[in-house]
């Protein structure tokens, strides 16, 4: 708040208003804490409020000296006073350079066009950027260099940090949005036939909070890593397809091996619902004696026909009107929770020559009821470790629940 | 199997259900394998529903093959369900449940017109399934906070309501969007839903304040188990209700009596149809 607070004021004294932090902080508050505006629009917010307050037009185009860490929007014009802290390859002729420059703050992508006819810029020097226009792609920001833009060698140097300033070291388990740049530590768990020339590597990481999808572009020019070392992961960036999260190791993206080994767990996770389906192969199952994988008509998708092994589980969905929730239930647990064994289910499905039977049992003694699951969750699964039906209701809570919609 | 996503199965009372009457496909009307939708009142967009109540009557309305018609009651009203030949395991289970029983049902809901232009609706269920009074109290309860929840973001949009005069409208989430689209369509009255959720809550409050302090005559409750009791539901509390009613009762069974009046209009037109 006080870093806020100053900035602003910064802000306003090179307009020549004076105005006391008690005010702007006042301002800020009640954007932020009581109408939960996030940070950067509050500030924005609270300075064209004493802009205006002063009769102060800012034009649009008259670019601003700033941080990189303060760029918050794209079509900004800006003066930065940076490092050039890596030059990469450009990848078509309209960019003259591309690379990372950055400041006390942070590091910011930048592209200087080919049109713009700018001086090239050295590794590791410090200049003053003129009229650079921030862009965002995939919620990072990056300054683009033009014809109007100036380019000037600075005499002294800026102190840089190499990182990235978005960059933040996550868990596994934290990534909830895409296109989030971050650091992870991770073991490769798994690493998978890329049928991709644009990919390098693609697999499964993982740290003791879960395990996640990864791309390594071909483009990006990384050194190749290998199944069961850990890494410090620098600078990816999350993705997401259809619910699920995966990083991008890009041409930005650096690979440190790490000595320590990376624990990988998966963190159990709950959820509470009715049983909204009990899926077809459910019940009693013939598995490959080689690889495990559920038959289709005594045939393996790897092995053939195959001598199957008799196995019992339950593939439902859970939903509590919200979400739905896919679950896998093993044996032993089917057994518990249906009240019925391997072996009676094989009888029983020999009485009636149909596996089917088996699946209608189960179906009639979970549809439509309410549990709780835990475990952990795999791909779209939950694997059950625990799952018990949810208690029934009290008088209690139908009481809050009263208070709730009448007072409202 | 790759880029299916199940839907949610929605939790809407009978009323709110009977009160529906707008559907749509996704994005492109013209693409017949595009999810159908069904938006009630109070916004809740339904692939598909979830519902658990009594089973009070079931028959067989087919000709040469099997099609079961169910009746399905929850403390705001009643609701037909329908299973047939593409529904083999459904329409299994409803023949042979004997009613009155609770039952779970997950199903499809559909709109069908008839000749005059009055649109009925009821669910085609794809499962049906015998569940106990517990799992039917933790439905009615489930069911009224999803309901509220949807109403409250109603009321976030609405501004003819007195809490929320602004008029700012969100419309970066599609349940909003889904909201306003209800609220235009039916000119949805928050008090009416929320006076349904409240019955709803308040006859199970009853029904469990009765069950712990005198077990034995539970019968008495509107909603709590007849499992014993063979005579159809309908008319057993209706009376039983009157010799200990509040005024807050008298409502939810006038309610329950203009429900049964309509119901008789809808078969008649089902029958007439097929």
């Amino acid at each position: 708040m006080k870093k806020m607070v100053d900035q602003i004021s910064a802000r306003l004294r090179e307009q020549k208003i004076e105005e006391p932090d008690s005010e702007i902080e006042a301002r800020l508050r009640i954007l932020i804490d009581d109408f939960r505006v996030p940070e950067s629009e509050a500030k924005r917010s609270v300075l064209n409020y004493f802009f205006k307050k002063h009769g102060i037009t800012l034009v649009k185009a008259a670019s601003q000296k700033v941080k990189i860490a303060e760029i918050a929007e794209p079509g900004k014009w800006v003066d930065l006073e940076v490092k050039v802290l890596d030059l990469w390859e450009p990848q078509n002729e309209m960019i003259a350079q591309t690379g990372l420059v950055g400041d006390s703050t942070g590091a910011i992508n930048f592209v200087k066009w080919a049109k713009a006819t700018l001086p090239d810029m050295e590794l590791g020097k410090s200049y003053l950027l003129r009229n650079a226009v921030t862009d965002a792609f995939q919620g990072r920001f990056s300054v683009k260099l033009h014809s109007r833009s100036q380019i000037e060698p600075l005499d002294y140097e800026i102190d840089a940090q190499a990182k990235s300033g978005t960059a933040q070291e996550t868990k596994i388990g934290e990534i909830s949005q895409p296109g989030k740049w971050i650091d992870l530590k991770a073991k490769v768990v798994q690493l998978w036939d890329s049928n991709s020339e644009a990919i390098a590597q693609a697999g499964l990481i993982g740290d003791e909070t879960g395990s996640i999808k990864f791309v390594k572009w071909a483009k990006a020019d990384l050194p190749e890593i290998e199944e069961a070392k850990s890494y410090f992961l620098k600078n990816v960036i999350t993705d997401e397809f259809q619910g699920r999260f995966s990083i991008k190791l890009n041409k930005s993206s650096h690979i440190e091996e790490l000595k320590e080994e990376i624990e990988v767990g998966v963190q159990p996770i709950e959820f509470s619902g009715a049983f909204v389906d009990i899926q077809k192969g459910s019940g009693l199952i013939k598995r490959c004696p080689i690889c495990k994988r559920s038959l289709t008509k005594g045939i393996c998708g790897e092995h053939g026909k195959v001598d199957g092994i008799y196995d019992l589980r339950i593939k439902g969905v859970l939903d509590d009107g919200r979400r739905v929730q896919d679950i896998l239930i093993n044996r032993d647990t089917t057994e518990r929770l249906v009240g019925i064994t391997l072996e009676e289910a094989k009888q029983m499905a020999m009485e009636a020559l149909d596996h089917e039977v088996v699946r209608s049992l189960i179906e009639a003694k979970l549809m439509g009821r309410y549990f709780s699951v835990t475990g952990p969750k795999i791909d779209r699964y939950i694997l059950v470790e625990t799952i018990n039906e949810s208690l029934p209701i009290v008088a209690k809570e139908i009481d809050e629940l009263i208070n709730l919609i009448e007072v409202d | 199997m790759a880029g299916f996503t199940r839907e949610v199965a929605r939790r809407v009372f009978a009323e709110e259900l009977r009160n529906s009457d707008l559907s749509f496909r996704d994005g492109d009307d013209l693409n017949q394998y595009a999810p159908q939708y069904l938006l009630t009142p109070t916004g809740a967009r339904c692939n598909r529903i979830f519902m658990v109540g009594t089973l009070t009557e079931r028959d067989d309305i087919g000709g040469d093959t099997e099609y079961w018609r169910g009746r399905i009651i929850d403390p705001t009203g009643s609701i037909l369900i329908y299973a047939g030949q593409y529904q083999p395991e459904a329409a299994q289970a409803l023949a042979n449940i004997e009613p009155p029983a609770f039952v779970a049902v997950v199903g499809k809901p559909n709109l069908f017109q008839t000749e005059d232009g009055s649109v009925i609706i009821s669910v085609r269920a794809e499962s049906v399934q015998k569940v106990d009074e517990a799992t039917r109290n933790r439905w009615v309860v489930e069911t009224a906070k999803r309901t509220y929840e949807r109403l409250e973001s109603l009321s976030n949009i609405t501004p003819a309501s007195p809490k929320f005069s602004t008029a700012d409208k969100p419309i970066a989430f599609s349940s909003s969007m889904d909201a306003e689209k209800a609220i235009a369509h039916y000119k949805t009255d928050a008090r009416q839903y929320k006076q349904m959720v409240l019955r709803a809550a308040s006859s199970l409050r009853t029904a469990l304040g009765d069950e712990a302090f005198r077990a034995p005559s539970r019968k008495d409750t509107p909603g709590a188990s007849q499992e014993s009791e063979p005579e159809p539901l309908k008319s057993k509390p209706e009376t039983n209700k009157k010799s200990k009613s509040k005024s807050s009762k008298g409502a939810l069974f006038d309610n329950w009596a203009e429900i049964e009046t309509n119901e008789e209009v809808e078969i008649f037109h089902l029958g007439k149809k097929n």
